[in-house]
C-alpha cells in the first residue's frame, strides 16, 4: 500500500508548510485566519476520532474547549506558565471525558447525542452559574508575556499533531476497533472487541486535543465566558466540519476546517451573510444528510468515479 | 470414563418480559464433538447460542466452561475465553475488505495477536475458509455463500475453543454444502469443538456426534442422530400431533 | 403542608404545559421513529406566528390557536413530503441520519426567525397577562391556568383521536409495529405524513402557549426540547399514556427542587438536563418498564 501512504506524507507536508512556513511570509491578519483553521483543523479532527471513525456522535464537544480554557486562564491566574497549563488542561478534559463517557456510552445513536447535548448544556448553565469561574461574565487571562507567534506556532504543531495522532490511530489496531463499531457494534463485541473500552480511549484522546486547543484558545483570545466556550454553537461548528467535509475520512474534517474557517472570515465581512450563518450550517447540514452523507470526500469520490465511467479506455489502475 | 466435558448447561432460560424463549435447557458438550441443535422455527436455538455467548443474560441457570462459571459475562469477555459464534443472518463489516474483517477476529480475539501473528492467521484462516481469493475485496459486495464463509472465517480468527455456528448452511447450494460439510470436519480435525444450529437433516446427520432438540424452549431429546430423528416426540414436533400419534 | 399544596398545585399546571409539548415529539417518534430535533424550532416559530398575529391584527394568543394549530399540520404535512420522505427508511432504530437532517431544519427556522422578527427578546402582553387567582394559598398567573386548560382540552383531543377513531387506531398499530401496520391495509405512508403534521401541531399549540408565559427570543426552545426528550424516554419511548406520567413526574422533581432545595432557579436546566442523562442510562425503557421489572421481580421471590 505504498501508493496512498505517500500521497498522505505529501499532503501531511504541504498542510505542515503552509502552517509553520506562513509567518515568515504572511501579515498579522493572514496569520490570524491560519490560527483559526489550525483550530478548526484541531477540534475537527479531534472529534472525527469518536464521531465519525467510532461512529458515536456527541453533540456536547464545546464542555472540553471550555474545561482547557478554564484550566488555563484560572492556573495562569494562579502564577502558572501559561505553556505549562496545557498538559493540566487536557489532562482535565480527559477526566471529564471519562466521567461523562462511562454512563452515556451505554447509550446508542441518537441517544447517545442527544445525552451528549444534556451533559453540555449542563457543564455551560453550571459555569455560568458558580462563582470561582467567574460566573457569567467570565476570566480574563492575567496579561503580560504573551506572544502571538508563539501561540501560533503552538496552535499549528497541535493541528499537525491531531492530524498525525487520527492518522496513527485510523491504521492502527485501535482504528479498526473503532470502524468495526461504527458499522456493526455487536458484531464487533461478538469477535472480542472491548467496545466500551474503546469508544472511552477514543472520547479521551479526542477531549485531550480538544482540551489542549482551548487552552491555546484562552492564551489567544485573553478573555473567556460561558458564552464563548461553552456554547451550543460552538459544538455544532465542530461537528459540522467532519460532516460537511467528509465523516470517517482522514482529510475530511480537514477540508471542513477550511471551508468553514471561510466561511467565518466572508459571514464576519459581510453585514448582510453576518445573521445567515445558520442559515448555511443548517442548510450544509440538511444537504450533505438529503444527498451526500459523506460529504466533500463523498462528493469527490463521486465525481471520479463519473470520470472513470466516460472514460472506458482507460488503462486498468 | 468420559472426561469432564468442556461446556456444561444447566437449567438455563430466557424469558423476555411475558415470553420464554428458552426454558430449564441443560446439556454437556465433550471436548472435540461436534454436537448439534436442531428443532422447528422459534424453538429458542439461536437465543440459547446468544446466552452461550454472552449477548444476552440468561434469567436462569448456570454455564460453565472448562469449568469457569461464564453466564453473565459480556459478549467480548466470553469470546477472550475461547467460545465463538457466527451470525445466522450474517452480519459483515460492509466497508472493510475480507481481510480486514477477518483481522478484527484475529486482532480482538482469544489471542489477541499482534504484530506479525495477525496476518499471518488471517492469510491461514483465508486459505482455509476459500476466501484467499477475495481477501482485497469490500464484504459488501460478497455473495451469500462468501458471506457466510467470511462469518466463519472471522470466527475461526479468533482462535476458539468452542465455534457456535447458526445455520450456516441457509441458503446454501447442494455443492456448497458440501463444502460446509467439509470445512466443518476439517475444523474439529484442527481441534476445534463445533457447536452447531442447523435445519438441514442430511448435513446434520452426516457431520454430528450428538444432536439435541428443542421445542419452544425446551429440550425434547438428546443422543446420537440417527436415534433422535426417529424419536417420535421429535417427529411430532416438526410434523405436527397427527402424525406423530399415528407414528 | 400547605407548601405542599402548592407544590402540587405548580407540578400539576407545569405538567400540563410539559405534556403538549411532548406529545408532538412522542407521536412523530412513535410512529415514524424519527428524533425531531426542529421540534424546537418549530415550538419557537410558532411562539413567533402568534406574536405577529396578536401585534398586526390584536388577536388574542389562545384564540389565534385556532389558526396557528391547522397552520402548522400543514406544515408539518409538507415538511415530511419534501424532506424527511427522501431518508432512506431505518428500519426499527432511529437514525442518525433523520437526527441530523432536523437539526439542520432547526437551525435554518432559527436564521429564519432572526431575520423575520430579529433576535431581539419578544413577549406577548394581554390585559390578562399580570393578573392572578389564588389557590390554596398560592397565587397563580391567569396565563398559566388558561395554559393548562388548553393543554387538558389538547390532550383530551388526542386521546380521543386516538382511541376513538380510525385514524387514531392506524397510528398506535403504525407504532408498535409498521409492517404488521402494512399488512393490515393501512398506507403507512399517508400516516407517517399525519403523524408529522400532528406532532407539528402540538408543537405549535406549546409553542403558542408558551408565548404567554416566556419572553423568547429565536434560540428559544433548546431547553423545553431537552425536558421534552426527557419525558418521552421517562414515560416509555411510543406510549402515549407514559408521556403523561413523565410529564408530572418532571414538574415534580422540578417544583421539589425549587420549592425545598437553596438550588437557585439558574441551576433548575442543569437538574432536568442530568435528569435526562440519568433516565436515559438507568431507565432507557422508562419508568413503566422500570416499575413492572420490580413488580416482577418482588412477586418472583
Amino acid at each position: 500500500m505504498k501508493a496512498p501512504l505517500t500521497r498522505s506524507l505529501v499532503w501531511f507536508g504541504v498542510l505542515a508548510a503552509g502552517l509553520l512556513g506562513a509567518p515568515a511570509a504572511a501579515e498579522r491578519g493572514t496569520l490570524n485566519d491560519l490560527w483559526n483553521v489550525a483550530f478548526a483543523i484541531v477540534l475537527a479532527s479531534a472529534w472525527n476520532l469518536l464521531g465519525g471513525f467510532a461512529g458515536q456522535i456527541s453533540l456536547g464537544y464545546s464542555a472540553f474547549v471550555g474545561i482547557g480554557a478554564y484550566t488555563t486562564v484560572l492556573l495562569a491566574m494562579a502564577g502558572w506558565n501559561p505553556w505549562l497549563t496545557l498538559p493540566v488542561a487536557a489532562a482535565l478534559a480527559v477526566a471529564f471525558s471519562v466521567i461523562i463517557g462511562l454512563p452515556t456510552f451505554r447509550l446508542r445513536g441518537p441517544y447517545f447525542s442527544i445525552a451528549t447535548i444534556g451533559v453540555g448544556e449542563a457543564v455551560r448553565v453550571i459555569a455560568s452559574g458558580v462563582e470561582f469561574t467567574g460566573g457569567s461574565s467570565g476570566l480574563r487571562m492575567p496579561s503580560g508575556g504573551f506572544n502571538f507567534i508563539s501561540n501560533y506556532y503552538g496552535m499549528a504543531v497541535l493541528a499537525l499533531f491531531t492530524v498525525a495522532v487520527v492518522f496513527f490511530i485510523h491504521h492502527d489496531a485501535f482504528g479498526l476497533a473503532l470502524d468495526a463499531i461504527r458499522q456493526d457494534i455487536d458484531a464487533a463485541e461478538a469477535l472480542g472487541v472491548q467496545s466500551t473500552r474503546y469508544k472511552l480511549l477514543a472520547h479521551a484522546v479526542s477531549a485531550a486535543l480538544v482540551g489542549a486547543a482551548g487552552g491555546l484558545f484562552a492564551m489567544n483570545f485573553q478573555y473567556i465566558s460561558p458564552g464563548s466556550v461553552f456554547d451550543f454553537r460552538l459544538s455544532l461548528s465542530i461537528v459540522l466540519m467532519p460532516i460537511v467535509g467528509g465523516i470517517a475520512t482522514l482529510v475530511g474534517p480537514v477540508l471542513g476546517a477550511v471551508l468553514f474557517s471561510y466561511l467565518q472570515i466572508k459571514l464576519l465581512a459581510s453585514p448582510a451573510l453576518r445573521d445567515s450563518y445558520l442559515f448555511i450550517y443548517g442548510g450544509l447540514l440538511m444537504a450533505v444528510m438529503l444527498f451526500e452523507p459523506r460529504g466533500m470526500v463523498g462528493l469527490w469520490e463521486r465525481l471520479v468515479r463519473l470520470r472513470s465511467r466516460q472514460r472506458p479506455q482507460a488503462a486498468e489502475a | 470414563m468420559a472426561a469432564a466435558p468442556l461446556l456444561e448447561v444447566s437449567g438455563v432460560g430466557k424469558r423476555f418480559g411475558g415470553l420464554v424463549a428458552v426454558a430449564e435447557v441443560s446439556f454437556a458438550v465433550q471436548e472435540g464433538e461436534i454436537f448439534s441443535v436442531i428443532g422447528p422455527n422459534g424453538a429458542g436455538k439461536t437465543t440459547l447460542f446468544s446466552l452461550l455467548v454472552g449477548s444476552q443474560r440468561p434469567t436462569t441457570g448456570s454455564i460453565r466452561f472448562r469449568g469457569e462459571e461464564i453466564a453473565g459475562l459480556r459478549n467480548d469477555q466470553v469470546v477472550a475465553r475461547g467460545l465463538v459464534r457466527t451470525h445466522q443472518i450474517v452480519r459483515p463489516f460492509r466497508d472493510m475488505t475480507v481481510k480486514q474483517n477477518v483481522s478484527v477476529g484475529a486482532l480482538f480475539g482469544s489471542k489477541q495477536l499482534r504484530g506479525e501473528a495477525a496476518p499471518a492467521k488471517v492469510a491461514e484462516v483465508l486459505e482455509r475458509t476459500g476466501l484467499a481469493a477475495r481477501a482485497r475485496v469490500l464484504a459488501g459486495t460478497l455473495t451469500i455463500g462468501e458471506l457466510k464463509r467470511l462469518e466463519i472465517a472471522r470466527a475461526l480468527a479468533t482462535e476458539p475453543t468452542v465455534l457456535c455456528l447458526d445455520e450456516v448452511m441457509g441458503g446454501l447450494n447442494p455443492a456448497e454444502i458440501q463444502g460446509a460439510m467439509a470445512l466443518i470436519r476439517e475444523i474439529r480435525k484442527s481441534g476445534i469443538t463445533v457447536l452447531m444450529i442447523e435445519h438441514h437433516v442430511h448435513a446434520v446427520v452426516g457431520v454430528s456426534d450428538r444432536v439435541m432438540v428443542l421445542n419452544f424452549g425446551r429440550k425434547i431429546a438428546e443422543g446420537r442422530p440417527q436415534e433422535v430423528l426417529r424419536d417420535p416426540a421429535v417427529v411430532s414436533a416438526y410434523l405436527g400431533d397427527e402424525e406423530g400419534a399415528a407414528a | 403542608m400547605e407548601k405542599l399544596a402548592g407544590v402540587l398545585l405548580s407540578s400539576l399546571f407545569a405538567a400540563g404545559l410539559y405534556a403538549t409539548m411532548s406529545y408532538g415529539l412522542a407521536v412523530i417518534y412513535g410512529v415514524m421513529r424519527i428524533i425531531n430535533l426542529a421540534h424546537a424550532g418549530l415550538m419557537m416559530l410558532a411562539a413567533y406566528v402568534t406574536l405577529s398575529l396578536n401585534t398586526w391584527l390584536g388577536l388574542d394568543p389562545f384564540l389565534s390557536l385556532l389558526v396557528v394549530a391547522p397552520l402548522f399540520f400543514g406544515i408539518g404535512v409538507v415538511l415530511d413530503l419534501t424532506i424527511v420522505r427522501r431518508l432512506p427508511r431505518g428500519g426499527n432504530a432511529p437514525s442518525m441520519q433523520s437526527l441530523l437532517l432536523l437539526f439542520g431544519l432547526w437551525l435554518v427556522l432559527q436564521n429564519l426567525a432572526y431575520l423575520v422578527w430579529s433576535g431581539d427578546t419578544q413577549s406577548i402582553l394581554t390585559p390578562y397577562t399580570m393578573t392572578s387567582v389564588h389557590l390554596l394559598g398560592e397565587s397563580y398567573g391567569v396565563p398559566l391556568l388558561l395554559v393548562f386548560g388548553v393543554s387538558g382540552l389538547s390532550l383530551v383531543g388526542l386521546d380521543l383521536l386516538l382511541r376513538r377513531t380510525f385514524l387514531g387506531k392506524a397510528i398506535r398499530a403504525v407504532t408498535q409495529n409498521r409492517d404488521a401496520a402494512r399488512l393490515s391495509g393501512v398506507n403507512a405512508d399517508r400516516i407517517s405524513a399525519v403523524a408529522f403534521g400532528l406532532g407539528t401541531a402540538f408543537a405549535a399549540i406549546a409553542g403558542t402557549m408558551m408565548s404567554t408565559l416566556y419572553a423568547f427570543t429565536p434560540d428559544f426552545g433548546r431547553s423545553f426540547l431537552l425536558k421534552a426528550f426527557c419525558i418521552i424516554v421517562l414515560g416509555g419511548l411510543g406510549s402515549f399514556t407514559g408521556v403523561a406520567v413523565g410529564a408530572l413526574v418532571l414538574a415534580l422533581i422540578e417544583n421539589v427542587f425549587a420549592a425545598y432545595t437553596p438550588i437557585p432557579t439558574s441551576f433548575q436546566d442543569a437538574i432536568s438536563f442530568s435528569l435526562l442523562v440519568l433516565v436515559l442510562v438507568a431507565a432507557p425503557n422508562g419508568l413503566p418498564a422500570l416499575f413492572r421489572g420490580f413488580s416482577r421481580k418482588a412477586l418472583a421471590r
